[in-house]
């Protein structure tokens, strides 16, 4: 999709005479209009569902869980997947976006082609969010005010055994039963109902030639576990003012926010397996002693009670600035200077008392990061009859400071005082402290080409050099083309006798972008660390030691891609339609290959080998079935069908010949019973798309000749006997992401009376439901608390199998919205412009076949989660909020 | 169009130009660590970053590092493939995918951390390498100085972590180079790798000095001359198992009929390993007065000390989790510490010892910790969560004990080693030194070589018998059988069960809870699986039968 006539961003802005020629009918562009229908805290959560080949998943429920957020699937198994957010031209992360206030973002902008990235260079390889915050315009003061309370409370845990059931079935099983005597559901023991509420004011005004804008926002959430709680302050402002004639456009911002968030969840696995799996006699009361009575049978979890005691609070300060020079030098030539300063500090206190950690934890760090970012554009613009022509220069360099420090200290006497002293503990370890220091650069050359003509033809091509300090000498460059054509089938003469047809685009793109998400500083040089204390001589000192394999070679990973797409408009562009087809190929794909020792002193080397295949279609429908002066009827929906194949994991590192194992587990099993072994779930196997299921196959249940049952395990290979390691008796049984996704938000209004309604699924993917395994098994009781239904299928088995794995598909409604504009008197209207009232309900309703939680679990990053639900997922909650926007 | 081209031109050379002058920019110099050749530069530099490391690395912190102390690693496939010690899958506990199941039944193809456990040895190997290439690169620039004595210590370490990885995998590579060629790396037969490592010991012996390694001071665990004497007379003594290159067909070497040349003078295997014994006992190793003396906390100025992993609460991060892992939760709640209530001893290990009759060895009650247990410093008893008495039963350990009424308490737990009640980290870090190498061994050792050479008798008798008579047990004739069960005895849990096994030739056989397996008998099963990666790397052949 070319560029929307809203990105208004960095390198769009330099274009963007080029390209309103060229009007986008991308649905990939949400606007401040969308935005404000509904009640959002979370900028992402604005954009989930609206944009094909987005997806975005927030990584748990907790009170300060980040979001992952892909563009068009995974395209490297080492990092770098996070897409480049922008805002208002200052790089950041997504953590910086989550800092925004939805209100003062003017439009997000996704940019998923290769020639859309290419402006970005390897930062954009895994896609760009652009998001644009809200300017002064010359017109009347405003100020507008943003509010919502809201509620969260819990609607579903997981049926264990209550006491009485879990008394009966540790008797009948002869096991020791520790019986206190109370009945506790240790899941609502850890809950609270979360109160939630924001507020937030913008001023904006601004005459013929400037304008200002600033806003304040105020965050105060809580979570639906014990103590959870989240606030965050933020201010923006915004002004850009004209001088000497036209000659100079100035544009000045600043961004601010402090977030501070305190949680008793120090583990999530930890916590929500305790809370499921704790005796339920056991009672809510702390012992004569002021702690938790211990249960030690179930070592692998704590009392739900005393891991609430445990406190980890993360202070999150953020300071960016940023200047814009437009210089309109003649009719044709515009040069743009543009810097931009970034300070974000990352401070983790942490204190986990003696009842759940031997000696208790204090814990204290802080991570600085400090960003540089210059570049100069020239542009030169120039029409000639039907021929419009851009060409575009940009130089560009960037350095980020990263310093921080930490320190642990543990052997408290007392749990009274937490992480405000740490000294309280005696014992300070020598690898429990230290500081770090990097500063890694880049430097950017791009040169861009934009031709267009009569608004039917246009023809853009750009080249770009990336340059990283983290690669060695002869391999610090990448050079990343791309070209991209547009034909607007609708302009041509042709068209114009078809009534029905009010647009028809056709695109075509190709393009190289590099990533080096995967690349930790330093890692092409020998460099030696300090290594921990050995006695040498008379005295203790620090050695200091290679402590991994250098890569000297490593270089860019490369993606290459094609894509090409179709759009048309409808009857009045009441029926809005595009379809895009796309096919990205990532060659000297970054791996961490287990390595021979020998020939490698490590056994784990990052390399350059291997590929990965990404392709995918995208359908958007936007439909207008009614538009009237008292009604409207907005449909839209996208459908992203994404496929992924892992190309190959092998080559030549030097001489030595490297090879994936054929199949590498991504993630296992954990809890009681499941350290090592065949508990490895979810795999990257060559010539399967990344993220597998690769298990035992359970044909059913079998006795085990005592009165209980296990799992009857196929003998796949025919050897005879059942050996359920990795190339023996498994097989690949489907996998963790989602074939399809589909965004879907349907929008209603009736004179001052409006509905939104937000819907997402994914289909065609599978969830390990390692919960009911560990869960279902009655060998863990005592010790471990069981599902309800648990007895009865009398299981005593923890074998994993294909028996737990389920079908993944869901379709959620993620949140409706219902909104009264309330009608102002003429009188009135000289004060207050508008006036809104909204009701937002999250989290309506899920349909699935899945049996446990939610399915909404990580499906989509290939880390230490994927697909697998494992004792950590959050309740399943639902909010309210009542919200109200007055503008004056 | 013309116009356009030319400042297009412009562009790309000012961008190409830019470009070289970016390389400076581009240029990211640490701060926070050091380039390798800022670290060499002295005697001292040499010994705290050449060899400072693998000493370092001799005890360890996570899971396969480390010769002992850690889990999943040398010490558990040494241990827990034997009929000395048994980890049974406790209920939820103790499962862990088989893997524990897997080691007592010597299906090792299933035990991943084989592999670990190898790519921690050659890490080690490569380390000494790098120190050798190190140590000569500044000997060749700093012509007066004496290197020796480095260069004998990262031999002798070398040749340390090669003995032990060529005893659990037979063949391994020979190289020297820290980089070694496709051609280097490939593995070498047994009996090379063998004589290979015994005249590296050789080679570094005399350069080395006549201190005491386990004793705080300048040679504080490091590799002195009577650690390579004792190391000398390890593996001479397993001649007729390192020689043998196809383990597998039924026959071995005769180590009377392998002649060594040891200080110039010519005698066979027996003669050798005996040789290596006296020398350690002239130079004043001695036993100690109490058993328990090498195991307390205090350990350091025990006399029978060859070799130890020094350990510290706030100096070292080298953990000590065997008893960790093997007391009952209760137990070491009730110590203030913190346990895993897995790994118990064997029925075997409990009839050795004579558990509950008569002739009950006095070494039961410091090696296990079996029925009732009462603190040592309150005598009052430990309970479990329902106040009853916690009760170990020796005699109930299965390897499945899932719904058995002694799912939790079955099995005797490891004591050996005093309880540290200062240790941190659940009871991991703490400050006995873990013993490696000590002359009650070499007793023994001593006595075996004699017995192998055919001169049992009355001196036979007395090396076995010094053993013995330190724990007030009865004389005993010595015979190879009497050593075994004495090496039983006196060395439980110290990570030798396998070697004695192997050597004796009883490892392949069936014992309670482990049937022979089908190729078992014919002994792959002596030598574990190496690493994919490695095979790959150099294109050799798996061991037989795996």
């Amino acid at each position: 999709m070319a560029l929307s006539a809203m990105g208004l961003s960095l390198a769009a802005q330099n274009i963007h005479r080029a390209d309103t020629v060229a009007r986008s009918l991308s649905h990939d562009v949400v606007t401040a209009d969308q935005v404000s229908q509904q009640q959002v805290t979370n900028p992402l959560e604005a954009i989930n569902g609206r944009v094909a080949g987005v997806t975005i998943q927030k990584s748990n429920n907790g009170i300060a869980a980040m979001n992952a957020v892909r563009v068009r699937g995974t395209t490297s198994v080492t990092g770098g997947n996070d897409p480049l957010i922008i805002i208002d031209g200052v790089f950041g992360d997504l953590s910086t976006l989550s800092s925004i206030y939805p209100s003062d973002i003017e439009s997000f902008t996704v940019l998923k082609d290769a020639s859309e990235t290419a402006q970005y260079g390897s930062r954009g390889a895994s896609g760009v969010i652009e998001v644009v915050t809200k300017k002064g315009a010359a017109q009347r003061t405003t100020v507008t005010y943003n509010g919502s309370v809201g509620v969260t409370h819990v609607i579903k845990n997981l049926d264990m055994l209550n006491a009485a059931a879990y008394r009966s079935a540790v008797t009948r099983q002869g096991g020791m039963l520790i019986d206190r005597g109370y009945d506790t559901d240790w899941q609502r023991a850890i809950q609270q109902t979360a109160f939630l509420q924001d507020h937030h004011i913008a001023f904006m005004g601004g005459g013929e030639r400037s304008g200002y804008r600033v806003s304040l926002g105020y965050m105060d959430h809580q979570g639906v576990i014990l103590h959870d709680k989240l606030r965050n302050l933020t201010s923006n402002m915004n002004m850009h003012q004209r001088m000497f004639g036209d000659l100079l456009n100035i544009e000045v911002g600043m961004f601010g926010n402090v977030q501070k968030d305190m949680t008793a969840v120090y583990d999530v696995q930890k916590t929500f397996y305790s809370a499921q799996a704790w005796n339920p006699t056991f009672g809510t009361k702390r012992n004569s002693g002021g702690g938790w009575d211990g249960f030690t049978l179930s070592n692998q979890i704590n009392h739900p009670l005393a891991l609430m005691d445990s406190r980890t609070q993360n202070k999150i300060t953020h300071l960016s600035t940023h200047a814009k020079l437009t210089f309109d030098l003649t009719r044709n030539w515009t040069l743009t200077l543009f810097g931009a300063y970034s300070h974000n500090e990352v401070e983790i206190a942490q204190f986990l008392p003696t009842s759940i950690w031997s000696g208790g934890k204090g814990y204290r760090s802080s991570a600085k990061t400090e960003s540089w970012l210059g570049n100069a554009t020239i542009a030169w613009d120039k029409r000639v009859g039907a021929h419009h022509l851009n060409v575009m220069g940009l130089a560009e360099v960037e350095r980020d400071v990263h310093t921080g420090f930490y320190t642990t200290t543990t052997g408290f006497s007392t749990d009274a005082i937490g992480l405000d002293a740490i000294q309280s503990g005696s014992v300070t370890l020598w690898d429990g402290t230290g500081s770090y220091r990097n500063a890694p650069s880049l430097a950017s050359f791009m040169g861009r080409f934009a031709y267009d003509y009569d608004s039917r033809y246009s023809l853009t091509a750009t080249m770009r050099a990336d340059g990283s300090s983290k690669f060695g000498n002869g391999n610090k460059w990448g050079f990343f083309p791309s070209i991209s054509a547009t034909w607007n089938i609708g302009r041509e003469a042709m068209m114009h006798e078809v009534d029905w047809l009010d647009d028809l685009k056709w695109s075509i793109g190709y393009g190289l972008a590099g990533n080096l998400g995967g690349v930790d500083n330093y890692m092409t040089q020998n460099l030696l660390s300090p290594a921990g204390i050995a006695p040498v001589g008379q005295r203790l000192a620090v050695t200091f030691d290679e402590l991994r394999n250098a890569n000297p070679d490593l270089k860019w990973e490369v993606k290459r891609s094609f894509n090409t797409g179709l759009s048309a408009a409808f009857l009045g562009n009441r029926i809005i339609t595009s379809v895009d087809f796309y096919t990205a190929k990532t060659c000297d794909m970054l791996y961490l290959y287990n390595v021979g020792v020998p020939p490698f002193g490590y056994n784990k080397l990052l390399d350059n080998l291997g590929s990965m295949r990404n392709s995918g279609v995208e359908v958007a429908l936007g439909l207008t079935p009614l538009a009237t002066r008292d009604m409207e009827l907005n449909i839209n929906a996208n459908v992203a069908y994404q496929y992924n194949k892992l190309l190959s994991l092998s080559g030549y590192y030097n001489d030595y010949w490297l090879e994936a194992p054929g199949e590498v587990d991504l993630v296992n099993l954990n809890g009681a019973g499941f350290h090592g072994g065949n508990n490895h779930i979810v795999y990257q196997i060559v010539g399967q798309p990344l993220g597998v299921f690769y298990l035992p196959h359970c044909t059913g249940l079998k006795s085990d000749g005592m009165g209980g049952y296990v799992y009857d395990i196929a003998d796949l290979d025919g050897s005879g006997d059942v050996n359920i390691a990795n190339g023996k008796d498994r097989r690949v049984c489907g996998q963790a992401m989602p074939k399809v996704l589909l965004g879907s938000n349907i929008n209603f209004r009736y004179r001052q009376w409006d509905v939104t309604m937000q819907i997402n699924g994914a289909f065609g993917h599978k969830i390990y439901n390692g919960t009911a395994l560990t869960y279902m098994n009655m060998n863990s009781l005592p010790g471990y608390n069981v599902l309800a239904d648990a007895p009865e299928r009398n299981i005593h088995d923890q074998t994993a199998t294909d028996y737990w794995l389920e079908r993944g598909d869901y379709v959620n409604i993620d949140y409706v919205t219902l909104g009264w504009n309330v009608p102002l008197s003429q009188r009135l209207q000289r004060t207050v412009s508008r006036l809104r009232f909204s009701l937002t309900m999250d989290d309506l309703l899920t349909v699935t076949g899945y049996s446990g939680l939610t399915p909404m679990i990580n499906s989509s990053s290939a880390g230490g989660t994927l697909g697998v639900d494992d004792k950590n997922v959050y309740p399943v909650t639902r909010s309210y909020y009542l919200g109200v926007t007055v503008t004056f | 169009m013309k116009q356009i081209a030319t400042i297009y031109h412009i562009l790309l050379m000012a961008s190409l130009l830019a470009l070289g002058s970016c390389n400076q920019f581009l240029e990211d110099e640490p701060t926070d660590r050091i380039p390798a050749d800022e670290a060499y530069n002295t005697l001292s530099d040499l010994q705290l970053n050449a060899l400072g490391p693998i000493y370092r690395n001799i005890g360890g912190s996570g899971d396969s590092q480390g010769l002992q102390g850690t889990a999943r690693g040398v010490w558990d496939l040494n241990t827990f493939s034997t009929d000395e010690a048994i980890i049974p899958t406790r209920g939820a506990d103790w499962y862990d995918g088989g893997i524990w199941q897997n080691l007592f039944l010597h299906r090792f193809g299933n035990v991943d951390f084989t592999g670990d456990t190898w790519n921690y040895l050659f890490k080690e190997v490569l380390a000494c390498n790098r120190a050798l290439e190190r140590i000569n690169a500044f000997a060749s620039s700093h012509a007066g100085e004496d290197v020796r004595h480095l260069r004998a210590e990262a031999r002798s370490l070398r040749a340390m972590f090669l003995f032990y990885a060529m005893d659990l995998y037979g063949r391994v590579p020979l190289f020297t180079a820290s980089s070694p060629t496709v051609q280097e790396m490939k593995l070498q037969d047994r009996s090379v790798a063998f004589r290979h490592i015994v005249s590296e010991l050789q080679a570094a012996e005399y350069d080395l000095l006549n201190e005491r390694s386990p004793r705080h001071g300048e040679y504080y665990g490091r590799m002195t001359r009577p650690v390579v004497q004792f190391l000398l007379a390890k593996v001479l003594l397993n001649a007729e198992v390192y020689a043998d290159d196809d383990w597998t067909d039924d026959f071995r070497p005769d180590g009377s009929a392998m002649m060594w040349t040891v200080d110039g003078e010519q005698m066979n295997t027996w003669q050798a390993v005996e040789y290596y014994c006296t020398k350690l006992q002239d130079v004043g190793y001695a036993l100690a007065e109490e058993f328990g003396d090498n195991f307390s906390i205090n350990n350091e100025e025990s006399p029978e000390l060859i070799f130890t992993i020094p350990m510290d609460i706030y100096d070292y991060a080298n953990r000590f989790t065997q008893q960790f892992r093997s007391l009952h939760y209760n137990h070491a709640a009730a110590l203030g510490l913190n346990a895993e209530n897995g790994p118990c001893a064997t029925i075997e290990a409990m009839r050795t010892f004579g558990y509950g009759t008569d002739g009950q060895d006095f070494r039961l009650f410091q090696t296990y910790y079996t029925d009732e247990v009462y603190l040592e410093n309150t005598f009052t008893p430990v309970t479990l969560d329902d106040g009853s008495p916690l009760v170990y039963y020796p005699m109930e350990v299965r390897l499945d004990l899932s719904n058995s009424l002694y799912e939790t308490t079955a099995g005797a737990r490891m004591h050996k080693y005093e309880i540290d009640l200062a240790a941190m980290s659940d009871g991991q870090l703490r400050r006995n030194d873990i013993v490696l190498f000590r002359y009650a061994d070499v007793l023994l050792m001593r006595c075996e070589a004699m017995l192998r050479d055919g001169r049992a008798g009355a001196l036979a008798d007395e090396l076995l018998n010094q053993v013995r008579r330190r724990v007030s047990m009865d004389d005993r004739t010595a015979t190879l059988e009497s050593v075994l069960e004495e090496r039983m005895l006196e060395l439980a849990w110290e990570g030798w069960r396998r070697n004695d096994l192997i050597r004796y030739g009883r490892f392949t056989l069936a014992y309670t809870d482990r049937p022979q397996l089908d190729a078992d008998v014919k002994g792959y099963t002596i030598v574990f699986p190496i690493p994919g990666e490695t095979l790959t790397a150099c294109g050799c052949a798996q061991n037989p039968g795996y």
